[in-house]
């Protein structure tokens, strides 16, 4: 076929698809709550949950997971346009303040307690779970996100996953009891890592285009 | 500066809202320049590997359009994806080459041979299509029948065959994506 068939072919194609913000309004509403209603299902929320949701640190989860997840969405997005230079380093203010968190509860918690704090009693269900809670939304970014234009697909995976877990992580709070930011700022993390180096790779094959 | 390029950003967004004549007068503008920027590095292959190439570019540039913001500069998303194209084309076809933006803009532009070699990389993939979709995609670009009169040829509305098209296109993209040799 000729270039020039090509173009005419191409020029009756006047079919537009739906944009990657439409499909994400589609599928997050969705993933977000088979997220919930698993995590209600199998784990249940934690007994205290009005009270958790009301007060300082536990809501601190809730607040650092969202917004890591708003700024890893907001790069995602704009990473789709192919000639995009995405501000990575804006990734670093979530991470501060999840930093300036942990500071803070070396700073209230005795020395002797910060062993028992940072361990806690639930790393195994915690890393399990987080990431199973992100699937949904992964899978909900990564298909909004194929139908952009990403020249970094690896970066775009990455983000999707950190989006994703973050968001996995904010759900997963509804039923965790630890509320030192020791425990979930070092956990919360490594499940988030796990998830968004999980995504990268997803992302370097799916999101070619 | 003025240039022939200045018409780009209006000929696309009219295409974008539905004007099919300034949509292929916008791929057939930018096709020299792609050409251009493809043989630049892509002369030890050959015109019909470019050629290849080049229709390539042209198919990602229809997938992706949607993602021009129609109050940025078009140029700079037009160098994006054929870059981003052209290295993945020639990676695949076994040969990694250098491609930095900046010299995209010094480029000349380069029109098709006047030899009419039908390009056999698109008729492969086109063969691989079932045999409806292949039919529609060859009715409107070989023998240039616009989707109403293919439609009563074969039967269809025009609404049909326009999504038929549509798919055949993705189909086309995605068999590109993992048959490329």
């Amino acid at each position: 076929m000729k270039t020039d068939d090509l173009i005419r072919a191409l020029g009756e194609d006047t079919t537009t698809d739906p944009s990657e913000v439409a499909l994400l309004a589609r599928y997050l509403p969705v993933a977000m709550l088979v997220s919930f209603v698993a995590l209600w299902l199998a784990l249940g929320p934690r007994d205290d949950l009005r009270l958790a949701l009301t007060s300082f640190p536990p809501l601190l989860r809730h607040v650092l997971t969202l917004a890591l997840f708003a700024v890893s969405l907001l790069l995602g997005l704009r990473l789709l346009r192919p000639e995009a230079k995405a501000p990575l380093w804006v990734l670093a203010v979530p991470m501060f303040a999840a930093l300036g968190a942990v500071l803070w509860a070396l700073q209230t918690t005795p020395s002797e307690g910060w062993q028992m704090a940072l361990e806690g009693k639930t790393q195994l269900t915690c890393l399990v779970s987080i990431p199973l809670l992100s699937i949904p939304p992964v899978a909900a970014f990564l298909a909004a996100f194929k139908s952009g234009a990403t020249t970094r697909p690896a970066w775009s995976g990455a983000l999707a996953g950190m989006a994703g877990g973050a968001l996995g992580a904010a759900i997963y709070a509804f039923h965790c009891i630890e509320d030192s930011p020791l425990f979930f700022v070092t956990w919360y993390g490594v499940a988030i890592a796990i998830v968004t180096a999980a995504s990268a790779i997803l992302g370097s094959r799916f999101l070619r285009w | 500066m003025n240039g022939p390029d200045d018409d780009w950003p209006d000929l696309l967004k009219a295409g974008m809202a539905g004007d099919a004549r300034a949509y292929r007068a916008f791929l057939t503008a930018i096709s020299p320049v792609i050409r251009g920027i493809v043989r630049a590095r892509g002369r030890a292959l050959g015109d019909a590997l470019c050629e290849d190439v080049v229709q390539d570019v042209l198919m990602a540039v229809h997938s992706k359009r949607h993602t021009w913001r129609q109050d940025a500069p078009l140029r700079p998303w037009l160098y994006a994806i054929t870059r981003h194209k052209v290295v993945d084309a020639f990676r695949a076809r076994g040969s990694a080459i250098d491609l930095p933006v900046e010299e995209f803009a010094d480029v000349l532009p380069a029109d098709a041979d006047a030899d009419p070699t039908e390009r056999r990389d698109m008729e492969k993939l086109i063969g691989m299509l079932d045999q409806r979709a292949a039919g529609i995609v060859r009715m409107i670009g070989l023998e240039g029948h616009s989707a109403a009169e293919t439609g009563a040829a074969l039967g269809m509305s025009e609404g049909s065959v326009r999504v038929a098209l549509h798919r055949a296109f993705k189909a086309l993209a995605a068999l590109r994506e993992r048959h490329v040799e």
